[in-house]
């Protein structure tokens, strides 16, 4: 369960402040997607980072199971996202001079090190995201919608518990889009998790459990 | 190690990087290599005696070419509490007249023994009128077996061999033992005293008595613990002792020659290591989006400095050995009268300015990357 209390976020100070979230609540249960929607500057990514732990709200909390998230730390930070979240960017963001494989061999490397069993699960991961054959392919050679796949893979190598995933489909054409959020879909469902998809996309967003819309830094819907 | 996976993984790209970084490397120890190298050729031959100290006539220093110890004189030298050896070094003018194009030499003469002579060819001189060349006569036609002849003193030597960084005020030495220069120093006193004409047999034989057992100054061992001013007080008001290093880097023009090549050598470092630091500052920005992407999927800022920091030093490790490759390189393609004289200490400074300005030029970057919006720095554009 991923629980969102009266979040708020601001930029700067005095007459240059700007308020990018304005007392954003919500809750979204285990095994489910929710679409989050919104115009450009509408806070959807500084709320995805907010509860990525890569920024820190102004006030307000995100409770996770039960549990406020109290980042002491970068340290405490980079623990919380290697151990509870997977991330899915806009542009993909794999790293260009790694396979893969290795991309998703990062996030057990990040943890400290590879096992036979994290090697095993990328395979695995790779194949249930119908890319057997591209294991060994830079992200170069893959085409855009293998790109995101690979994200999507190893944003799940560490079995996170909450899973966020920034405009997935951007990139893609209609109906690759389709086929994305449907495997990411299949996904949470499948595993149990809580997932936050931010979309410009209306159509994508139907595909979803359930629906946010932000509007300068507030809901106005969902 | 992930660092190390981009470094083969984008082969041709980092190839170039160290290729850049191993150009300003060598252009640094090139810089360095052949300012030394004029100062060797100034006096080298002084500074590689083989002695602490070099003991001068009073009021002469730093000019060997007017000091002048009698025998009594440098019996009294080795005589003094501190010194464990002394030895007389003679120094004189001459000219080469038995090529094609006359040059001139300095003619030293050792009272020590004549292996403190590195020989690159030939042999050491051994006798009375053999003598050891400085490599750089070579250019001037002199070779091994010649029999060259010494004007205005019209004596005629046997080069035997030939020496390497022991060029005297950029002209080439001629090293003979401490009796032949005696003879060459008296004809040459001789022979410039009345226009060419020999002189009378009675001031001969006066100046030949005077000069017996000279030499132009004292090189000396200090006992362990004994410091030159020991030896100076020692010595008294009548000689006055200098390091040995002291004692090249006088006279001549040498303070200036040194504030000059020490200007050179300082600015081609501080430019060198600033634009390796600017370079590294840039190419770290370039990798804003992906350090950030790599961030966000859980790499402690801890692991991407460590990260850093071992790419950084592997690839300046890789540029260092290339760029000291290159610069051996050109040094061996120098010819003999391009100075090229390369020293560790100096290179490893400026390797070391390199390395640290390398590591804060990406350090400040990536401390940059991790301080401003992690959404900015995975290229958003809309929040």
């Amino acid at each position: 369960m991923l629980a969102i209390n009266d979040i708020t976020k601001t930029y700067g100070s005095g007459r240059t402040q700007v308020t990018a979230l304005d007392q954003v609540s919500f809750r979204l249960g285990e095994g489910k997607l929710l679409a989050m929607i919104g115009p450009s500057g509408s806070g959807k990514t500084t709320l995805v980072s907010i509860i990525a732990g890569l920024l820190t709200p102004t006030s307000g909390e995100v409770i996770i199971d039960g549990h406020p998230l109290h980042l002491r730390s970068s340290a405490d930070a980079a623990r919380y996202r290697r151990e509870t979240v997977g991330i899915v960017f806009q542009e993909h963001h794999l790293v260009p001079y790694l396979t893969a494989r290795d991309n998703l061999l990062l996030v057990p490397h990040l943890s400290g090190r590879i096992t036979r069993e994290d090697r095993t699960r990328a395979d695995d991961l790779l194949e249930s995201f119908g890319l057997a054959d591209r294991v060994s392919h830079r992200p170069a050679l893959l085409s855009g919608g293998e790109r995101q796949r690979v994200a999507i893979a190893r944003a799940l190598m560490n079995t996170p518990t909450i899973m966020l995933v920034d405009e997935p489909t951007a990139s893609l054409d209609t109906e690759r889009g389709f086929q994305v959020v449907e495997m990411l879909k299949d996904q949470v469902h499948e595993r149990g998790m809580t997932c936050v998809m931010v979309t410009h996309d209306m159509r994508m967003a139907e595909h979803a459990d359930e629906r946010l819309m932000l509007r300068d830094g507030r809901v106005v819907a969902g | 190690m992930f660092a190390i996976k981009e470094l083969f993984g984008s082969k041709f790209k980092f190839s170039l990087i160290a290729l850049a970084i191993g150009l300003v490397v060598s252009l640094t120890m090139v810089t360095s290599a052949m300012s030394e190298g004029l100062l060797t050729g100034m006096s080298g031959a002084k500074s590689r005696l083989d002695a602490d100290a070099l003991v001068f006539q009073r009021d002469t220093y730093p000019t060997i070419e007017r000091s002048i110890l009698s025998a009594d004189d440098l019996d009294a030298v080795a005589g003094t509490s501190g010194i464990a050896g002394a030895y007389g070094v003679g120094h004189t003018y001459a000219s080469v007249g038995s090529v094609d194009e006359p040059f001139d030499v300095r003619v030293f003469g050792l009272g020590g023994s004549m292996d403190q002579l590195p020989i690159i060819e030939g042999r050491a001189a051994s006798g009375h009128d053999e003598a050891v060349l400085d490599a750089t006569a070579e250019l001037d036609g002199v070779e091994i077996g010649d029999t060259i002849t010494l004007t205005p003193m019209d004596a005629s030597l046997k080069v035997v061999g030939f020496t390497e960084g022991r060029r005297y005020v950029m002209v080439p030495t001629v090293w003979v033992d401490l009796e032949t220069w005696e003879a060459l120093h008296l004809a040459a006193l001789l022979g410039a005293g009345d226009d060419g004409e020999q002189a009378g047999e009675v001031a001969a034989a006066r100046m030949a008595e005077q000069f017996s057992g000279s030499a132009s100054v004292a090189a000396i061992d200090l006992e362990p613990g004994t410091t030159i001013e020991e030896v100076q007080r020692g010595l008294g008001d009548a000689y006055r002792v200098a390091g040995i290093q002291d004692a090249a880097d006088a006279g001549n023009g040498m303070p200036e020659m040194i504030l000059a090549v020490n200007g050179i050598q300082g600015v081609s470092v501080v430019i060198g290591a600033l634009l390796v630091g600017v370079f590294f500052y840039i190419t770290t920005l370039h990798k804003t989006s992906q350090i950030a992407a790599i961030k966000a999927i859980g790499a402690s800022n801890a692991y991407l400095y460590r990260d850093l920091l071992l790419q950084i030093t592997v690839l300046v490790a890789i540029a260092t050995v290339l760029g000291t490759v290159l610069a051996l390189g050109a040094g061996a393609g120098m010819p003999p009268m391009m100075a090229f004289d390369p020293d560790p200490r100096r290179w490893a400074v400026a390797v070391l300015a390199i390395f640290g300005t390398a590591y804060v030029g990406s350090l400040f970057s990536l401390r940059s990357i991790l301080k401003i919006d992690p959404a900015t720095a995975l290229g958003r554009t809309s929040a």
